[in-house]
């Protein structure tokens, strides 16, 4: 071999040795049976192993891909202090605003109205600043703070919850994104995350007050023709300002089922008071049969209502449903609706400790899932005057604006010691926990992107994908072989390299292949084919000339490198911004394209013409299989 | 072997005139459907709920359609993705999983396995289809760039033209039969974008070196050589690269349909356009470019 091309073939040889070290681990992976893998975990090699194979996207092996956003507001909400009816109502303004015109920074809808009204913000957020825009910036500077700090919480849930490799990111200022690899149980992951794990002890409201809340609600809701309500055609627009609701909707019922829903309205005084006809008496608490549910909290968030109860005043529901026998024999599920202070006699960063367990031999919990909380010192300081003062009323304990338990103070607790009761499942119990020693989000989280995929369907477009790739390839080998001939073997052999290439890039830079990466790698086979058929085309031009092997070759390499370089370039220019641009799927996309591009002139040039010049190298070849 | 177009002198400048007919009925019957039927824009752009379900027994669409009644569905859009698989499409995005768990409800006496759930909030939906637009318009803005350095303006001008040509057309198509505008679709948009620049580089690569070495020729005689000149390649290297998305088509899926029945239909536009669209325009620019001379003197 000539001296010319050794640093050529080295070159190659260290490429090749670089790819097979590459690709060695997956390859060692995806081989090992099952068995293999489990004893391997035991000593911590297979976590190893992990460490270095090409990641396969979510859409590959099945999990759930989450993006989060933090509810600006309510974090508003919590720092604020002398909320007054004034505070309230100006805030219900700013929300509305935002809602209608989501694209808007909340803050700067919140300074602008605020200027507007010549509404003193310094007032409710003290040791902020003297004017609205100072605090508003203070404001913002606390929202960005508590997404890092709800970043940390939900990488800490997480990571207890016990996934592997969860990836925990923030995409600008309010969102964060959770993937979670091959979970099985979504449902559950995504209540343990978004769970704010806001645990609150407020007060509840004395009959009276609920009394008179009621009364003011029904006098509200006969504004609205009642028979409108029970009429199956339309409401007016009182009941919902956004659009129209049909009774099915207000039910959350279909047509056959309205009938008996209808049923659950207490005719006798539908005429008089429409909202109390909804509830039921259970003991001392309000019911509400679970056919209703949907009809009652659409008509507590109705404007008007809210606008008519009064400011301290904070209407929760239960967190589940009991089923109650009624005099007719009927089993009917009900939820419990409670009438609490707004203002939390205290709140979840007291507790120093949680402990999901199951009850004692005897009491009430007895072998029930309970949650055994601890307070600091402060915290049982506070618990113990206010159990106290309240001997007799009922305090309810809520988790996430959802009620657990609301019982009536026998005593005064002193200590710290407080028991959450009324779980279903011991699992619920240790995500409470989970919850309460990660910490309490600064702020809800709202779900607004969420992606599930089963691990079969997953498997399923491996196997789609790996087909589509193969069978690609095997066409385009067969077309270019019968047509190329000799020189369609090194092509052949270079696709393949190319390919390989690209794999061992994205094991190398851990980038993760997706779906659209393999309808990517299919698109890298046709753009690598098409170098190939550039240069071979310009080669069998060069011989009609007349020119010899030699000569042919080497001219056709060099013209032809140009357009290959042009033709490449510009669609590097593509993938780029695909890249830079492109959320989730269409980035594995472009990365895929990217690194396809790159390698294609490595494997499509390089490579190929270094075997071809050196082939042709000798003068006295007279033919070239082409 | 298959050496057939080799030394061709096909005159497909003097086409253009038929090529302009054919291109400007396709684009307008794709406006016209743009306008009275709009895109089918999947949940990724519009926002909404999608549940894949495979059934353990055989059910049909119209079966499934009858069980979803809960009036928060509105009118879901079921779509077959398997061997009694289908994919239930909502608009509407409920709170957590309350979608999802009205249509399990709904379809509570048959038995299934939830394969995958994607909700997306409209606000994210909204949002992606600008930076899918902001995409585009700065990977063309950058492809201007790119060409006008590397050639002319006029060239990259008549790329950039049949590009929105090519778009367009595929556009069309999609909106003719509804089919979904989702991410993966995109991606085969700009995929499309970057195969056709492809396909009229090469072609333009040649117009360049010909200029130099034919300078006693006609622009449009230099065109129609290169045109010829680079068939061979232009017909082997699409057609090996259909054969590899009609493998996509066949074997990739439901979940990838989109994505390949839109590379299909760019790379036989993008082909016909770098041949028969992209050059004629680089004439017309030139001869405009004369005549601008012509009447200065």
């Amino acid at each position: 071999m000539q001296k010319k091309f050794m640093l050529n073939y080295v070159i190659i040889g260290l490429l090749l040795v670089w790819a097979a070290w590459q690709l060695t681990p997956t390859l060692r992976y995806e081989l090992m049976s099952e068995e293999r893998k489990e004893e391997l975990r035991m000593t911590g090699e297979l976590q190893a192993l992990e460490e270095k194979i090409i990641r396969r996207g979510l859409d590959l092996q099945g999990g759930m891909h989450l993006v989060l956003e933090v509810d600006v507001a309510q974090l508003t909400q919590n720092i604020a202090q002398n909320k007054s009816q004034s505070y309230y109502q100006f805030m219900s303004q700013v929300q509305e605003a935002y809602k209608a015109d989501p694209d808007r920074d909340y803050f700067d809808i919140l300074e602008e109205m605020a200027n507007a009204q010549n509404f003193r913000l310094a007032r409710h957020f003290p040791g902020r600043g003297d004017n609205n825009s100072q605090i508003v910036s203070s404001l913002k500077q606390e929202a960005k703070d508590a997404v890092i700090r709800a970043q940390e919480i939900i990488r800490n849930r997480v990571d207890q919850f016990g996934v592997s490799e969860p990836t925990i990111q923030r995409q600008g200022d309010r969102r964060i994104i959770v993937e979670l690899a091959g979970i099985t149980d979504p449902e559950r992951a995504t209540n343990l995350i978004q769970s704010t794990a806001q645990l609150e002890f407020v007060l509840l409201k004395d009959p009276e007050v609920v009394q008179d809340a009621i009364a003011r609600i029904d006098a509200v809701m006969k504004k609205v023709d009642p028979e409108t309500l029970k009429d199956t055609t339309r409401i007016e627009e009182t009941v919902s300002k956004d659009k129209e609701v049909s009774i099915e909707e207000l039910f959350g019922l279909a047509d056959e089922e309205a009938k008996d829903s209808v049923a659950l309205v207490d005719e006798n005084i539908f005429e008089e008071r429409p909202f109390s006809a909804l509830l039921r008496n259970l003991g001392n608490d309000i019911g509400v049969p679970v056919e209703n549910y949907y009809a009652v909290n659409r008509i507590l968030q109705n404007p008007e209502v809210q606008r008519t109860l009064p400011a301290d005043l904070r209407i929760l529901w239960s967190n589940k449903t009991e089923t109650f026998t009624t005099q007719d024999g009927s089993k009917v599920a009900f939820y419990r609706l409670y009438f609490v202070n707004r203002e939390p006699v205290l709140t979840g960063n007291v507790i120093t400790d949680a402990k999901a367990t199951l009850g004692g031999m005897s009491g009430t919990n007895m072998g029930q899932p309970i949650v055994n909380l601890s307070m600091n010192s402060e915290g049982a300081k506070t618990w113990a005057r206010v159990t106290g003062a309240n001997i007799g009323k009922r305090i309810a304990i809520v988790l996430d604006n959802k009620v657990q338990i609301a019982p009536v103070i026998r005593d005064r607790i002193a200590g710290g010691k407080t028991v959450i009761e009324g779980l279903t499942s011991i699992e619920e119990a240790k995500d409470i926990e989970i919850c309460l020693k990660a910490g309490a989000l600064p702020a809800p989280v709202e779900i607004i992107e969420k992606r599930t995929i089963g691990p079969s369907l997953g498997a399923d477009s491996i196997r789609k994908g790996t087909t589509s790739v193969l069978m690609g390839l095997l066409i385009v080998i067969i077309f270019i072989i019968i047509n190329y001939k000799g020189a369609g073997v090194i092509a052949f052999v270079t696709l393949v390299l190319n390919i390989a290439f690209v794999l061992s890039a994205l094991a190398l830079l851990r980038a993760t292949l997706t779906l659209p990466g393999i309808a990517g790698l299919v698109l890298t086979v046709g753009m690598a084919v098409d170098a190939n058929v550039i240069i071979f085309e310009r080669i069998r031009e060069e011989l009609r000339k007349g020119k010899t092997v030699k000569a042919a070759v080497d001219n056709g390499f060099s013209r032809a490198f140009i357009t290959i370089l042009d033709a490449n370039l510009t669609t590097l220019i593509a993938a780029l911004v695909l890249w830079q641009f492109g959320t989730g799927p269409i980035r594995g996309f472009a990365v895929v394209l990217f690194w396809g591009i790159v390698f294609n002139f490595v494997s499509g040039y390089f490579i190929s013409k270094t075997i071809l010049t050196s082939i042709t190298h000798n003068k006295t070849l007279k033919k070239l299989s082409i | 072997m298959l050496q057939i177009f080799v030394d061709t002198h096909y005159d497909i400048v003097g086409k253009r005139v038929y090529a302009s007919w054919i291109s400007g009925i396709l684009i307008l019957l794709g406006l016209l459907s743009l306008m009275f039927q709009g895109l089918n824009f999947g949940i990724d752009f519009s926002g909404g709920t999608l549940i894949q379900m495979k059934f353990n027994e055989p059910i049909t669409a119209g079966e499934i359609r009858s069980l979803l009644k809960n009036p928060k569905l509105g009118t879901p859009q079921i779509q077959r993705s398997g061997p009694d698989e289908y994919m239930i499409r909502v608009l509407t995005v409920g709170t957590g999983d309350e979608i999802q768990k009205i249509i399990e409800e709904d379809l509570q006496e048959k038995s299934f396995e939830v394969r995958r759930v994607e909700i997306i909030g409209p606000i994210i939906g909204l949002e992606l289809r600008q930076k899918a637009i902001n995409a585009i318009l700065v990977a063309l803005f950058f492809i201007l760039i790119y060409i006008s350095i590397r050639f002319e303006f006029k060239f990259a001008l008549s790329a950039v033209i049949a590009l929105f040509h090519d778009v367009l057309i595929t556009l069309g198509f999609f909106s003719i039969f509804q089919w979904e505008i989702s991410m993966p679709v995109l991606a085969a948009f700009l995929t499309i974008v970057g195969y056709s620049l492809n396909d009229t580089i090469v072609i333009f690569d040649r117009i360049r070196e010909n200029k130099l070495s034919h300078k006693n020729k006609t622009f449009p005689d230099i065109i129609n050589l290169s045109i010829n000149e680079s068939l061979s390649r232009t017909i082997i290297t699409s057609f090996t690269t259909l054969l590899v998305v009609l493998a996509l088509v066949l074997f990739g899926g439901e979940v990838l349909f989109g994505f390949s029945i839109a590379m299909v239909i760019g790379v036989i536009v993008g082909t016909y356009s770098s041949n028969f669209i992209a050059s004629p325009i680089l004439i017309m620019l030139e001869q405009r470019k004369r005549n601008k001379i012509k009447t200065k003197k």
